[in-house]
């Protein structure tokens, strides 16, 4: 049981307190939503998880499976993380198996395993030679959600995993997150603007909004029934067909 | 990209290349083959030249001769052939260049990439340590040093160093740029969240993406070089007991071959530098067009004539804009046929959505309408003709570029994709707004021009009083709204708006698509909304065209669109939208 813990978390860049006194705990099995506006400090969040930006103040704990506290220098074997643009989070010189291969090799495990992740993110392996120019967007992020679970890693941060890609493949990119996690009971978490995929792909929600959790609890309470005035208006944005069309559907009897 | 089945995703088709290091190759072109010739010659000359001629140092007693059968260039004063020189002194040069390519190009290496790498102090020390060494003057420093070092102890590597010494730091500047930019990519951050070593995160992540860099810079630094030791040399500053061109040219001036119309001692070493540097030159552009692909050259043919379609049947009853059988093609190597077929209508005050994802051609559609598209896009046939509202009927491909001009956002404008950012920034938003109309309503007051530009403003709900504001003083909401107000400054019939809202948070989103709608019911001007939002679409527009690889696949009113689409592609599309309203749980497999 792998747990990360984040405890008043608090970054400021410049006086500028981009992350405010954030709290939450990842558990194995469940996905949390961290929804909020470009600038809210969502991102922010998931670069000092993934250790590329030191925290302000409070701490990221993550517990390993014995219970006991996660030694530093095996932190990123647990947390790995999932990159918004897979055409700039993979090296264009690199063949897929490059991406696959180092965090494997990295990670005390062999590079022979790359056939299998491939096909865990439904990739042929004969991807394995392929560089990225010759893959398209989704395929690309199918290829970094590998290279995050190479490492055996238990905890993922995905940060706007589907956003850069097409519409017509998001779904399929997330419902391949949702499996793995299920599968390997992975603690997932999903930072999105998107509070439709936020609902359908998450157990719990968190809101913020200029650097603090404005609003947290079961996903489907939360976006359903918003409380907080924040969340109440960013629902109410979203374009919604449904409103329009409903009486139409009704009237007509037409097709659902 | 014939992809029938729409559930799979379609993998862009490019040629598959065993070799990693292929990207890295300059493209074949005549100017790398002259380039690569021409070098290649010289450096075979440095090579076997002193193998197969005589002894470049044998003194004849006939000195000065002209070029002739025996000795091929000549002879120098003291009657040593100078074809053998000039092959040894090439060699020598040579021999310089390189030492000194691969010096300077370690040093530059050293201080920018490990510099900008390391960021902080380390980068700072650097940076300036470079920028000092890139003010001081080369040649003079160099004439200096070489002065200050006594002759016995000149040797060709003591000379090299000096001018490796002098000349790395404009290169460090590039490569420090470069990255700088690319230190931040996510494939870097990815490869430190894997745990690799900083010194192979540099090595294996960023140095391979800077090659063709270093190499362009390595070449540079070769030509650079040969040039400065042939000038120290001519000074009579070079490496001791050395031959290069530039010595040649040191004996050729003291032995007055000038003066002596000896063409045949001077020019050779000459245009061996200038050839040589000009080879160089030549491989180097190609380098860039790697580093920067716009360079290349594009197949630029002369502009087919368009078949235009006559009039055939009349136009629907209230249209505004008659596309029919628009066919746009990108004339690349293997020409891209991005817009097929095409047919739209629409109707005056109407909100047509042209829904797609990347790649579809709504852009390139867009473009074509309002003939902003460049080359290599070229319409191939059909017609795009414009219905004024005096029922006069305009065929837009026909309009002769002044026509255009008076044509374009009077009739119809556009608020372009990321148009936000397309403020200039160093001017505040009122003179961007009283340009267009100096320039379309020249005959306008200065007052008029300054009510109608306030009018604008209030339509689309910013205080006028931010109209002298700068871009910059505006959140990415109102600059959007500045766009807008830009858009209708002429009282323009058709608007066609390309991703307005997809750069803004869903808040902003809702307020523009508000904004536009109640415009559109103020002003009665029609819309073309081009997303790939279908949800947006389908509640803001009357009649929505779902496009896919070029083609119009379904064209239909927003309620049959949503309620009964029949193509297989809308139906995904749809799907791919899940409801915040709807029941949960559903899509997880």
């Amino acid at each position: 049981m792998t747990t990360l813990e984040v405890r008043g978390l608090t970054k400021t860049f410049h006086k500028l307190c981009a992350v405010d006194d954030v709290s939450f705990t990842l558990t194995p099995g469940r996905t949390v939503a961290l929804v909020g506006e470009s600038g809210s400090g969502k991102s922010t969040i998931a670069r000092m998880i993934a250790r590329l930006v030191r925290p302000t103040s409070g701490e990221i704990v993550l517990t390993g499976q014995d219970g006991e506290p996660v030694p530093q220098r095996k932190y990123r074997d647990h947390v790995q993380m999932i990159f918004q643009d897979p055409f700039a989070s993979l090296n264009p010189f690199h063949t897929v198996e490059h991406h696959l291969a180092r965090p494997l090799r990295l990670h005390g495990r062999s590079r022979a395993e790359v056939p299998h992740l491939l096909e865990r993110v439904s990739l042929t392996p004969d991807f394995a030679h392929r560089r990225p120019h010759e893959l398209s967007g989704g395929q690309r992020q199918r290829v970094a959600i590998a290279r995050a679970l190479a490492p055996g890693a238990k905890v993922i941060v995905a940060d706007e995993p589907v956003s850069m890609l097409d519409v017509s493949i998001r779904l399929g990119v997330l419902k391949l997150l949702a499996r793995l996690q299920r599968e390997e009971n992975l603690a997932v978490l999903y930072i999105t603007h998107d509070l439709a995929t936020a609902r359908h792909f998450s157990d719990e929600v968190l809101v913020m909004h200029r650097g603090r959790i404005v609003e947290r609890g079961d996903s489907d309470d939360v976006l359903t029934r918003p409380e907080d005035p924040y969340t109440r208006r960013l629902a109410a944005a979203a374009p919604d067909p449904e409103t329009r069309f409903s009486s139409a559907r009704f009237s007509r009897g037409g097709p659902s | 990209m014939t992809n029938l089945s729409p559930l799979t995703e379609v993998t862009p088709e490019v040629p598959r290349s065993r070799n990693r290091w292929r990207g890295l190759l300059p493209r074949w072109s005549p100017r790398l083959g002259a380039g690569l010739g021409l070098a290649g010659a010289i450096v075979l000359f440095g090579l076997i030249g002193p193998l197969l001629t005589s002894d470049p140092a044998t003194i004849r007693d006939i000195g000065l001769t002209p070029p002739s059968g025996e000795h091929v260039l000549g002879t120098t004063v003291t009657g040593q052939d100078i074809l053998a020189q000039l092959a040894l002194s090439t060699r020598g040069s040579l021999q310089i260049g390189l030492l000194v390519g691969i010096m300077a190009t370690l040093l530059s290496g050293v201080f920018g990439i490990a510099g900008a790498y390391a960021g902080g102090v380390v980068d700072e020390v650097f940076s300036l340590f470079s920028n000092v060494m890139l003010v001081i003057p080369g040649l003079p420093l160099v004439i200096v040093i070489a002065g200050f070092v006594p002759p016995d102890q000149r040797g060709t590597a003591t000379i090299s160093l000096v001018l490796a010494i002098t000349g790395w730091a404009a290169a460090a500047r590039v490569l420090r740029a470069q990255t700088l930019s690319l230190r931040n990519r996510d494939y870097v951050a990815a490869a430190r969240v894997s745990g690799e070593k900083t010194w192979r995160v540099i090595c294996v992540e960023i140095l391979p993406n800077l090659l063709p860099i270093l190499a362009s810079q390595f070449v540079f630094a070769v030509v650079l070089a040969i040039l400065s030791e042939a000038g120290l040399s001519f000074l009579g500053l070079g490496a001791a007991n050395s031959s290069t061109l530039g010595t040649m040219l040191y004996y050729a001036q003291n032995g007055f071959a000038l003066q002596r119309e000896a063409w045949w001692w001077f020019v050779p070493p000459g245009l061996i530098i200038a050839l040589f540097g000009g080879a160089l030159a030549l491989i180097n552009f190609s380098i860039d067009e790697i580093i920067n692909p716009k360079l290349r050259d594009r197949a630029r043919r002369k502009r087919d004539v368009v078949a235009v379609l006559p009039e055939t049947a009349a136009a629907e009853q209230d249209a505004v804009l008659t596309v029919k059988n628009l066919n746009v093609v990108y004339q690349a190597d293997t020409p891209v046929h991005a817009v097929k077929d095409v047919s739209l209508t629409l109707r005056r005050g109407e909100i047509l959505g042209l829904a797609g994802e990347s790649g579809c051609g709504k852009t390139t559609l867009a473009y074509a309408i309002n003939r902003l598209h460049r080359p290599p896009a070229e319409v191939t046939s059909g017609s795009v003709v414009f219905h004024d509202r005096d029922g006069e009927d305009i065929d837009v491909l026909a309009l002769a570029p002044e026509e255009l001009r008076a044509f374009r956002w009077v009739k119809l404008s556009m608020v372009f994709q990321g148009a936000m950012n397309s403020l200039n920034p160093v001017t505040p938003v009122r003179a961007q707004l009283q340009d267009v109309l100096r320039t379309h309503r020249s005959d306008m007051s200065t007052s008029d021009r300054e009510q109608q530009c306030v009018e604008v403003f209030r339509l689309v709900g910013i205080d006028p009083e931010r109209l002298g504001s700068y871009p910059h003083e505006l959140s990415g909401g109102m600059r959007q709204r500045v766009m807008i107000a830009t858009a209708l400054l002429l009282d323009p019939q058709v608007m066609i708006m390309d991703e307005p809202t997809t750069a803004l948070d869903v808040l902003v989103q809702r307020e523009i698509l508000n904004e536009i709608r109640r415009l559109r019911d103020e002003l009665s001007f029609a819309v073309v909304f081009i997303t790939h939002d279908l949800p947006l679409l389908l509640e803001l527009s009357d009649r929505i065209a779902v496009m896919r690889d070029g083609e119009v696949i379904e064209y239909s009113t927003a309620e049959d669109l949503y309620l009964r689409p029949q193509h297989p592609y809308t139906r995904q599309l749809l799907a791919s939208f899940p409801s915040l309203t709807g029941e949960r749980g559903a899509l997880i497999p």
